[in-house]
């Protein structure tokens, strides 16, 4: 190796070695900008040595009273009211979905443009519109204030058959011919969908859970006008933001941060999880519309 | 058979006739809903439980109880009434919001004279909309004052506001006065200073009118205190007590922070009213908002259930129940009788909300608008570099009042020629302040209009009822069913309207 080569591949080390130590200290601060709020929420929750914020970041007695506190509190109503929510809302809706996502998808029938340009047209309408006459019409049937949770449940699942379209796009670029062989071989249509197109589309199914259980997790808006006054029918973003008024928030800060941390649990662990297939998810719909 | 079943009827009956004689007409079980406020949840049902024991009307309440801040009482209410709570506690500020919603039942004349004798004055004028009682006053706490750090502040500095600023830029400490906000900022105008904020509201809940006078010589005086503040770096615009543990050493706040404060500070709490500032020599005492929660009850179809329910209030409201209110969370009782009782009157949070009230202004019912116009004044007035500035603030502040009432549905405009009939709400027309308008008629074919209240095109108010002018407008004669006033010439006219009459003057 000649002197010079040497030296440029010298350089050429010491260049990358430069290059990727910036990019880690970019990456390393962003990350640290990013997740701080988090650190300090859950650094709050452990805080027991006073009730209110302070300005200090690290607690200065240590201990689970928040989570005790948390537990004898509305808080485990909130809690299971949400999850019951969200696990409803993610299986009903990835059913509904998945059922018409296979339909546009597979099926030939008459009306079948207008009817996705239809629901295309319905879904530029913002859903806050819907709101009151929504509460009218679940106030009718008795599901608001302490009832909210059936009420809550129909009110995400309501509309998700328009949410149709990243899984029809996977579903399009799985090969018909896969289908026509399977139906050749006598497979039914509701076979060709349980047997061959779900397991080729793990990715979407997941994807479409995941989001039809995040919707209704972190819901205020409809979920505070649903369950309003009661709070046997609030779900936790609803219930824990009662505990922020002037009169309280001194009282219950820190338990407040605790809720939070709760919160984020399973979402955190459902992200971990089935992150790939979430990645996937989002970019194998887009393949084509 | 059938005599038998007679006797045994009539024999109910006289039973029944019986044990009622003793309980008054309004006996019988209630299903209601109550909305109180989370730290007194549990006090409140065993004072219902007791008022069930106790009361002599043989009234039975079922009672479900919900947690409800009182700032959020209104927001919850005007949503839907009808799912609403039947008796609820609510910031006094919220009144023309519910009022708006229907979300309160009028106190009859014997319930109105009931609040008239047992309860504070100013808080039963604090319920009147209109001449008509709304409410029944449970607090008479809810104002602000200041608690400071005795290890900081020296107890002879807390009555002069430069000494305190002084005090905290030398200890590094913040001075903590949420000034952003104009519920703690409007204190400077009032007190000595002199300004007055009062809002003409209808029973609607819409704002007539208002009789402020923060844009005067006062009012300049009181935003030259406040920029004292404003300008140091001490100061810090926030009213939690728990802002003691972010390095301030003042915190100008209400009794909801008592506890905490009493917490972090322990023996090094003080509590007093607020400073005085100095303008040209002369002290200017700051004043304060005073306001009261108040309970109310939502209209009821029946009304037996509403005089029990107001039975209810008058019992949760009164002396027994505001003491153990006081005992459990410090809250200052309306009711005369607690107010008068030893544990009240010896105690030192509340000795300073009422040495504050002196210098208070009594919150009343106040247009809704008024909160983000006045919001601003802090940031406006730390903005301005002299005296020119701030008065620009006040202009600033005035102008958006007036912008804010011209919506005013009460108000009266006069549309015509001149604006090109535009009668919309929020058009630029011609709106009579203070009973009088002027107006610039160009030449035109019909140099004429109405005056109208908007959305409404009443004709009780034209050329029928002007008195003095009337050469200056055409004579349209019986065939003017609009009642239009049509000017003879182009030119600028004052027309004045008095309730009555309308009179016009060529300018």
């Amino acid at each position: 190796m000649s002197e010079s080569s040497m030296k440029r591949h010298m350089g050429l080390r010491a260049s990358r070695t430069l290059g990727n130590t910036l990019i880690y200290i970019l990456l390393i601060t962003i990350s640290a900008i990013w997740l701080i709020p988090f650190f300090c929420i859950v650094l709050q929750s452990f805080r027991v040595e006073s009730t209110w914020q302070v300005g200090y970041v690290m607690p200065k007695v240590w201990g689970l009273d928040n989570y005790r506190k948390l537990f004898s509190s509305d808080f485990t109503r909130w809690y299971t009211n949400t999850f019951i929510i969200s696990v409803f809302t993610a299986l009903f809706q990835t059913v509904i979905v998945l059922c018409m996502s296979y339909t546009l998808s597979r099926f030939r029938f008459k009306m079948r443009k207008p009817l996705m340009r239809f629901m295309l047209i319905l879904g530029f309408f913002p859903g806050m519109l819907t709101m009151i006459i929504l509460y009218r019409v679940l106030k009718d049937l008795g599901l608001t204030q302490a009832n909210a949770v059936p009420g809550l449940i129909l009110v995400y699942i309501a509309s998700s058959g328009m949410g149709y379209y990243v899984s029809k796009g996977f579903f399009d670029t799985i090969p018909k011919s896969l289908d026509e062989a399977a139906r050749v071989d006598g497979a039914t249509r509701f076979q060709v969908l349980k047997k061959i197109i779900l397991p080729l589309s793990k990715p979407i199914v997941i994807y479409t859970v995941l989001t039809a259980f995040m919707g209704p997790w972190g819901d205020y808006v409809f979920a505070r006008y649903i369950s309003f006054g009661a709070s046997a029918g609030m779900n936790v973003a609803v219930g824990l933001y009662n505990w922020l008024t002037p009169d309280q928030i001194n009282n219950n800060y820190t338990m407040f941060c605790a809720g939070g941390v709760l919160v984020a649990i399973p979402v955190t662990l459902l992200f971990l999880f089935l992150q790939k297939y979430y990645v996937e998810g989002v970019t194998g719909g887009a393949v084509k519309g | 058979m059938k005599k038998f079943l007679a006797i045994v009827l009539a024999a109910v009956m006289a039973l029944s006739m019986v044990s009622f004689a003793s309980a008054s007409s309004l006996a019988g079980e209630y299903e209601i809903k109550v909305w109180v406020a989370d730290a007194i949840v549990d006090l409140t049902e065993a004072q219902i439980k007791r008022f069930n024991e106790t009361n002599e009307d043989g009234i039975t309440f079922k009672a479900t109880i919900e947690k409800m801040g009182e700032g959020d009482a209104a927001s919850n209410m005007v949503q839907d009434v009808e799912a609403g709570a039947d008796i609820y506690c609510f910031a006094q500020d919220q009144l023309s919001r519910l009022l708006t919603a229907k979300a309160l039942a009028k106190l009859g004349t014997k319930a109105a004279e009931f609040v008239t004798a047992n309860y504070d004055a100013d808080s039963a004028k604090s319920v009147t909309v209109d001449g008509t009682m709304y409410a029944y006053p449970l607090t008479a706490d809810n104002g602000y004052f200041m608690y400071y750090d005795k290890s900081v502040i020296p107890d002879e500095d807390v009555d002069s506001l430069e000494k305190l600023i002084e005090d905290c830029e030398k200890a590094g400490k913040y001075f903590s006065f949420d000034l952003k906000n104009v519920w703690y900022s409007a204190g400077f105008f009032f007190g000595d200073a002199g300004c007055t904020s009062t809002w003409v509201m209808d029973a609607d809940g819409n704002a007539k009118g208002v009789v402020d006078n923060f844009n005067s010589d006062k009012g300049l005086i009181a935003l030259k205190g406040m920029k004292k503040l404003l300008d140091s770096d001490c100061w810090n615009s926030s009213s939690e007590v728990s802002a003691f543990e972010s390095n301030s050493a003042i915190v100008v706040s209400g009794t909801w922070g008592s506890s905490t404060a009493k917490q972090i500070l322990g023996d090094n709490l003080g509590v007093a009213d607020l400073p005085s500032y100095d303008i040209d020599g002369t002290a200017y005492h700051i004043g304060s908002f005073f306001g009261f929660k108040l309970m109310g009850i939502k209209p009821q179809e029946d009304p037996v259930k509403n005089a029990a329910l107001n039975k209810l209030a008058q019992f949760l409201t009164g002396k027994e129940c505001s003491l153990e209110r006081h005992a459990s969370n410090g809250w200052g009782p309306a009711n005369l009788e607690a107010q008068a009782d030893e544990a009240v009157l010896n105690d030192p949070i509340l000795a300073a909300v009422y040495a504050q009230k002196a210098y208070g202004q009594v919150q009343l019912a106040i247009s809704g608008a008024w909160w983000n116009i006045g919001n601003v004044i802090a940031d406006e007035a730390k903005d301005a570099t002299d005296e020119e500035g701030l008065k620009q603030v006040l202009v600033n502040y005035e102008n958006k009042i007036n912008e804010s009432l011209k919506l005013d549905a009460n108000a009266l405009l006069f549309v015509g020629a001149w604006n090109g009939w535009n009668n919309a709400d929020e058009a630029d027309t011609y709106y009579f302040k203070d009973g009088a308008l002027t107006l610039d008629v160009p030449e035109s074919d019909y140099m004429g209009g109405r005056i109208v209240k908007p959305a409404d095109w009443g004709t009780d108010k034209g050329f029928a009822q002007v008195t003095t002018g009337a050469e200056l407008i055409k004579d349209l004669g019986a065939d003017n069913p609009d009642n239009n006033i049509v000017f003879a010439e182009p030119g600028n006219y004052t027309v004045t309207w008095d309730g009555t009459a309308i009179t016009i003057v060529k300018n």
